[in-house]
């Protein structure tokens, strides 16, 4: 790709923010340069400066930023552009594109409305030509009924229709540049596979200058030409794509690419054995969300239910790690809720033998014997409690009586998860989003359970701080034979760690294969769909 | 907003009256007062008493009691005011018309001047502006009625001599003098709700302008006008017409107050009048009535929020 009349162009930039503690640098001596045509992927970890570029590029920065360096579109000085013009190279010859539609439209305006503006605002159309030139727009972008979708509101449309409209109106004044900031993150796997494909053929068809911000290399590898790898404000290495990835140079991008999941590179070596009695059966189990049909038809409302799980069976042996994979409400997290008493449930769990039929019969036995793991540390951990009293609380319900308060069992259970024993009189906000998942593995760790249920717990988490967290996941597993029900969307992830796993789609399980048998190919055809919506796992 | 919607609004607004009609009689019942004994006074006969509770039905079982004067209220019969001897619902109507062109006013100049207050101070969010509304809001928040009608009283008609202390005339007998008689109430009355909603206004918005929809629609390169009036003030008045229907209540409390002050011979006048002589058909009607005017006018706020973010459908 002719990289010598770059569109946009990005050289020695740098940024400060101010803070009550004095100016943080956000991102340092950033050179990069983008043609016509061109894709150029920039990938780091969260609090890399990712973001702060886009927003460096937009001229959209917080009073009190100091900046340095040139940032130019097309020979244009950005960095010295008055207002005025700014706001007519905004949406105009930069557009952007967001990570979650859900939060970047206008709930109270109709899409049709969100995309006209832009139109009549840039193109100097009537409302009525812009509105027709929306509906086409929205037939561009894949949209099946324009005229519809163009008169219903952000809540009426699906994640995948939301983001179209948002992409066709970053492509609706034919810009130079685009901008991409994780624009699938907040999708489904499915459905982010289809808005890459958009993505590719738009790119293809309007020969756009796009940066393409992701912290997933497996999607960058295969929408972008060349990579930029950011880390701590800085570009640590820049080029392309096949040449960063099949022999990075710097030690960062390294440890990235290692870190990044391959169904190829198993981490688990160990096979449960193959026992008589399971550790977990499952039964049947129905989880129906919503009011009771009497309720409902005496409130007027004709059907309020909603099923989460339409009989789910399945079993599990001891020190098996099971993952369970499916689209958001697909099921998975209910199932998770289910199994731990958090919502009752129809039809009947055994457990290492013994039936459970209702949240009645979880005894204490149970809740020791069946821990769980939360996806975000944030929410799951209390803000106000020291993480030895998050600790301590487990070991008095379910250790040795007076053993809460034992200073050297809390420190083993935090030396269990690789954290110094000093940690103990932290709270959670003093820790990194990886320290505290381990804190609140650790929790769960501390009753000796025979089964730890993680719904999602990595998916917070940076690529290399989920390695490390897999990594920690494996070793307790192997020393305690503890089995897992990993519940992920992570497919590549689930391919390297589980033994088995068991596909959910809208409340059912479609599929549970064994993942040996998975390269084979799959019999169902949405777990063929999902598997060939994943990203190809990098080339190297 | 559903057909259904509305409907079951309008059913929630008959039950929640018909629970208030409950608590409205079963309080007249429990006050210290014979209906008998204060129609004839202290001296008269156990004879003579037992004949007017006869007459007027208080021998009978009290469900029955409450249930012959629902049947009336229903049929906008809400019996005869034991103080003048005059059917009480014309009176507590024309009462009430009073009251609500004072209410009226009021919340015309609480939204003329709350709202383009509430804006301005969000816009200048941290400045000399934003500080200024903030602190008049505090304390027009904390002044009570009674304390600013009187300095206004003091002010405007007492030292100044613009406008009439006490009184009413009525706007169809004379128009000028008739709004004169008003400024004073309504401006007691508008001080609190104007603080109270610009304080709303302006914290409602500073946090729309920081939702990710609004710096998009920045980034799409559109004006700072588009941007605040089409895309950010909607979202933030949301909030508000609900916390103006809440003040509705407020308002007929403080309707009370002021027009005790103002000599206004509104609804609220007429209610301390009925409670003084023990009127009970008086005391039923109008906290019914006032009830039922809270009971609208958060009716009205639901729909106009349903009709403005088209997500609400209530289960």
């Amino acid at each position: 790709m002719d990289t010598t009349a770059p569109i946009l162009e990005v050289s020695g930039y740098s940024l400060d923010y101010a803070t009550p503690a004095g100016f943080t640098r956000a991102l340092d001596g950033v050179s990069l340069g983008i043609a016509k045509g061109e894709v150029l992927g920039l990938v780091g970890e969260s609090g890399s400066g990712k973001t702060s570029l886009a927003w460096a590029v937009m001229r959209y920065l917080p009073a009190g930023a100091k900046e340095s360096g040139r940032i130019s579109l097309a020979g244009k000085e950005l960095t010295a552009a008055s207002p005025a013009e700014i706001d007519a190279i905004r949406g105009r010859r930069i557009g952007m594109v967001f990570q979650d539609p859900g939060t970047s439209l206008n709930p109270t305006l109709t899409l049709g409305e969100q995309l006209a503006e832009v139109l009549v605002r840039h193109r100097g159309l009537s409302r009525k030509d812009a509105w027709a030139e929306g509906e086409a727009m929205l037939a561009r972008v894949g949209i099946q009924l324009p005229a519809a979708m163009m008169r219903r509101y952000p809540h009426e449309a699906s994640g995948g229709e939301k983001q179209r409209v948002v992409i066709a109106t970053a492509f609706a004044c034919q810009p130079e540049c685009i901008l991409f900031d994780e624009p699938t993150t907040a999708l489904d796997v499915i459905t982010a596979r289809q808005i890459l494909d958009l993505f590719a053929e738009l790119q293809d068809e309007t020969n756009v200058a796009s940066l393409y911000i992701s912290h997933d290399l497996a999607v960058v590898s295969s929408v972008c030409n060349r990579v930029a790898v950011i880390h701590r404000g800085r570009i640590v290495e820049q080029g392309p794509i096949a040449e960063v990835f099949a022999a990075p140079r710097d030690p960062y991008t390294r440890m990235l690419l290692a870190a990044v999941p391959r169904p190829d590179r198993r981490v688990i070596e160990t096979v449960p054995e193959p026992r008589a009695d399971a550790l977990l059966e499952v039964d049947k189990v129905s989880v129906i969300y919503g009011r009771k049909p009497f309720l409902a038809a005496l409130l007027g409302r004709v059907n309020t239910q909603f099923t989460g799980n339409r009989e789910i069976t399945l079993a599990m042996q001891p020190g098996e790690i099971l993952g369970i994979v499916g689209e958001s409400g697909s099921g998975k997290s209910t199932l998770a809720r289910a199994l731990t008493g958090l919502h009752p449930f129809e039809g009947q769990i055994r457990f290492g033998g013994r039936p459970i039929h209702g949240i009645a019969d979880m005894d204490r036995a149970y809740r020791r014997d069946v821990q769980i793991i939360f996806q975000n540390p944030d929410s799951s951990l209390n803000p106000r409690q020291r993480v030895r009293e998050i600790l301590s609380r487990p070991l008095e319900l379910y250790g040795e009586p007076g053993r809460g308060a034992d200073k050297a069992a809390i420190a083993g259970l935090l030396e269990q998860v690789r954290l110094p024993a000093d940690f103990a009189d932290r709270f959670p906000h003093q820790l990194s989003g990886g320290e505290k998942q381990r804190v609140a593995i650790a929790r769960a760790f501390a009753s000796n359970p025979r089964l730890v249920i993680c719904d999602e717990i990595t998916s917070s988490l940076d690529v290399s701080v989920q390695a490390a967290v897999v990594a920690l996941l494996v070793d307790l597993q192997q020393r305690h034979g503890t089995g897992y029900l990993f519940i992920t969307h992570d497919l590549n992830l689930v391919r390297q760690i589980a033994h088995r796993i068991a596909v959910m789609y809208r409340g059912d399980l479609v599929e549970l294969i064994d993942v040996g048998d998975l390269a084979a190919g799959a019999r169902h055809a949405y777990t063929r769909s999902l598997l060939a919506a994943v990203p190809a796992p990098l080339a190297a | 907003m559903s057909p259904a919607y509305v409907l079951k609004r309008i059913a929630l607004i008959g039950y929640t009256l018909f629970v208030v009609s409950l608590i409205v009689f079963a309080i007249t019942q429990i006050l210290p007062a014979d209906a008998a004994v204060m129609l004839l006074g202290e001296n008269a006969t156990a004879d003579a008493l037992a004949a007017v509770r006869v007459q007027l039905g208080l021998d009978a079982p009290v469900w029955l009691q409450y249930g012959r004067w629902l049947i009336g209220v229903l049929q906008g019969d809400f019996g005869v005011s034991m103080r003048t001897g005059q059917p009480v619902g014309p009176v507590l109507v024309e009462a009430l018309g009073r009251s609500l062109l004072l209410a009226l006013f009021a919340i015309l100049l609480m939204l003329c001047l709350a709202v383009p207050l509430g804006i301005v101070a969000a816009i200048r969010r941290g400045k000399a502006t934003d500080l200024g509304v903030s602190v008049t809001s505090y304390i027009g928040v904390s002044v009570p009625e009674f304390v600013s009608a009187t300095l206004l009283i003091l002010v405007l008609a007492d030292w100044l001599q613009w406008l009439p202390a006490t009184g009413y005339v009525p706007l169809t007998e004379d128009f000028a003098r008739g709004l004169k008689h008003l400024v004073l109430p309504v401006l007691t009355v508008s001080i609190i709700l104007i603080a109270h909603v610009s304080r709303m206004v302006r914290s409602e918005l500073v946090d729309v302008l920081h939702t990710d929809y609004i710096r998009a629609a920045r980034l799409k390169g559109l004006s700072a006008r588009a941007v605040l009036f089409k895309h950010a003030l909607r979202n933030a008045l949301l909030p508000t017409i609900t916390i103006v229907a809440l003040d509705v209540g407020y308002l007929l409390g403080g309707v009370i107050v002021v027009e005790e002050i103002f000599a206004l011979p509104g609804i609220g006048r007429q209610l301390i009048v009925a409670i003084q002589s023990r009127d009970l058909p008086s005391i039923q009607a109008g906290a019914l009535i006032m009830a039922s005017t809270y009971a609208i006018a958060n009716f009205l706020a639901d729909m106009t929020y349903a009709w403005l973010d088209k997500r609400i459908q209530y289960g």
